[in-house]
């Protein structure tokens, strides 16, 4: 769907790397919040990653990972450290102190990603039936029930609202699923970053190409759900429930994310009784690849905080690239949320090649039935392409910055 | 008569599957009395997956095993009894959709061989391996 431009090309593999970084975060964050802070009533402190989750080891990235895949590190990006370490204002504060300060990782968007794929529950059937199943339900008691153990106050009011806490451990289960996705994206975008930089991607079907290699090489990760109290680990959804990366992760984030997530709030009013807002939840169009990215920073929404966090982390060549073009550094937000768009679009791409490859036929394939089959197939995909708000239509022209 | 496995054992070409299905600890179920239905794919289709994807997988014993049972039905389905059907459901629970009946074709898989009669089932062989979705 990106045209095949050395500039598109240059814009997509430079904001993969702004993006990876902050991401190198998100998943690390995501899963020390559903596997360590749980349920913690006044999680005030559940940004303020420990240790252990810092450290942690991507399991598919560098020398310590059990199955690598991808030829990167495994441990913390050195830039995120040291963002983390200096913030925006270049000082070495205490890390309370730019976390009061907004000085930091915005990890509401990352939670605003968890809380789309949540709360649309009609896109992940398997894993959200295992949600509501008996042994789901068994194992999060027993979790509760440790995580609060001598907590008179919040095992009564267990007792009297138990379907209050179940909700809480399923989105928690969200923010695990989330966080072992993106453990696998980071590495593929930082690797993709470094191939670029070596002058190893051709052109946008190069780039393409490794993302559909990379999806379906991580395919059958496990997506499990595991709580520590302590030292002891609670398997509230155990890896042998046979929930995989592609089934249970990818593909309902991308429908979450991508196409659907909810009208952001704060940018302008939707009045649903003139059906501004679509009636049927799998209709919703206010992802990425629709998304109007002009009204930035207002009132905090997802984007703007995902623009902030890219920003930290540009590449120079696309540093100098937004000075070059529109108001510069004035409006470098825009720019490079507009990039984040092409760049999506190329992910997309990638996505529906994945599913092409794995449900249908050979680009090639001798029989015009398979060609039939493929076409009805790519004809469908791109009916949610050709609505007015989708943006496919501006990301293939030069001048939409 | 030689069950399922047995067959797949002793036939040439479908070291990949039999190696999956060990890893996945399916053997015991695939020489229970059944009957069963299994699409076969044979060394070529699991070759023609992206690098890494069969070695992740067998990795992960469960969700390997996921995939194999999409490959599963209950029942003793020949060729003639597929023909009359637009779709069959998997033991893993998604529906495997029959495109075309002649010649047969198991969603994106043709069917190479089709009735190998085995003691608890019938086997068809295909050239591709096929996924959930």
């Amino acid at each position: 769907m990106l045209p095949d431009t050395p500039e598109n090309l240059m814009q997509i593999i430079g904001i993969y790397k702004a993006y990876a970084v902050p991401m190198d975060f998100y998943w690390r964050d995501l899963l020390y919040i559903g596997e360590r802070v749980f349920l913690q009533p006044l999680p005030m402190f559940k940004y303020l990653i420990s240790q252990e989750y810092l450290d942690r080891h991507n399991t598919y990235s560098g020398e310590r990972s059990p199955l690598r895949i991808w030829r990167g590190r495994g441990e913390t990006h050195p830039e995120l450290l040291e963002f983390m370490a200096k913030g925006e204002t270049g000082r070495r504060l205490p890390r309370l102190l730019h976390h009061l300060w907004h000085d930091r990782v915005n990890m509401e968007f990352a939670e605003a990603c968890m809380q789309a794929m949540f709360w649309h529950t009609d896109i992940n059937p398997t894993f959200n039936e295992y949600l509501y199943s008996d042994a789901y339900k068994a194992a999060a008691d027993v979790a509760i029930k440790a995580y609060f153990k001598g907590n008179w106050a919040m095992l009564g009011l267990y007792k009297l609202f138990p379907d209050m806490f179940l909700e809480q451990v399923r989105q928690m289960s969200y923010y695990a699923n989330l966080g072992l996705f993106w453990e696998v994206m980071a590495p593929v975008f930082f690797e993709m970053s470094d191939i670029y930089d070596e002058g190893g991607f051709k052109g946008v079907p190069d780039a393409m190409d490794f993302l559909v290699n990379g999806i379906f090489a991580v395919a059958g990760r496990p997506i499990y759900h595991h709580v520590y109290v302590g030292d002891e680990c609670f398997e509230i959804i155990p890896k042998s429930a046979g929930f995989t990366w592609l089934y249970e992760a990818a593909l309902p984030y991308v429908e979450a994310v991508f196409y659907r997530t909810a009208p952001f709030r704060g940018t302008k009013s939707y009045d649903a009784q003139v059906h501004q807002v679509p009636d049927d939840q799998s209709d919703f169009h206010y992802g990425i690849l629709y998304a109007d990215v002009f009204p930035v920073g207002s009132a905090g929404i997802p984007p703007t905080l995902l623009m902030q966090d890219m920003l930290h982390f540009l590449p120079p060549y696309l540093q100098e690239y937004y000075l070059q073009h529109c108001r510069g550094e004035d409006d470098q937000l825009i720019q490079l949320v507009i990039t984040f768009q092409r760049s999506f679009y190329n992910v997309t791409s990638a996505v529906i090649q994945s599913l092409r490859a794995a449900l249908y036929y050979l680009l090639d394939d001798p029989n015009p039935e398979h060609l039939m089959a493929n076409r009805r197939f790519f004809e469908a995909q791109m009916d949610r392409l050709t609505r007015p708000e989708a943006r496919l239509q501006a990301i293939q022209t030069d001048s939409y910055r | 008569m030689s069950t399922i496995v047995d067959i797949a054992v002793s036939t040439p070409g479908f070291e990949t599957l039999v190696a999956a299905v060990q890893a996945a600890s399916l053997v015991e179920t695939l020489q229970s009395e059944g009957p069963f239905t299994v699409f076969a794919p044979n060394d070529d289709a699991f070759a023609k997956l992206p690098p890494n994807t069969v070695n992740n997988l067998v990795q992960n014993p469960p969700q390997l095993g996921r995939i194999l049972c999409y490959h599963v039905v209950s029942g003793r389905w020949d060729q003639q009894r597929l023909s009359e059907f637009s779709q069959v459901m998997s033991v893993e629970g998604s529906p495997i959709p029959i495109r075309s009946h002649s010649p047969l074709e198991i969603k994106n898989a043709s069917v190479i061989a089709a009735d190998i009669e085995a003691s608890n089932g019938i086997i068809h062989v295909i050239d591709t391996v096929i996924l959930m979705g």
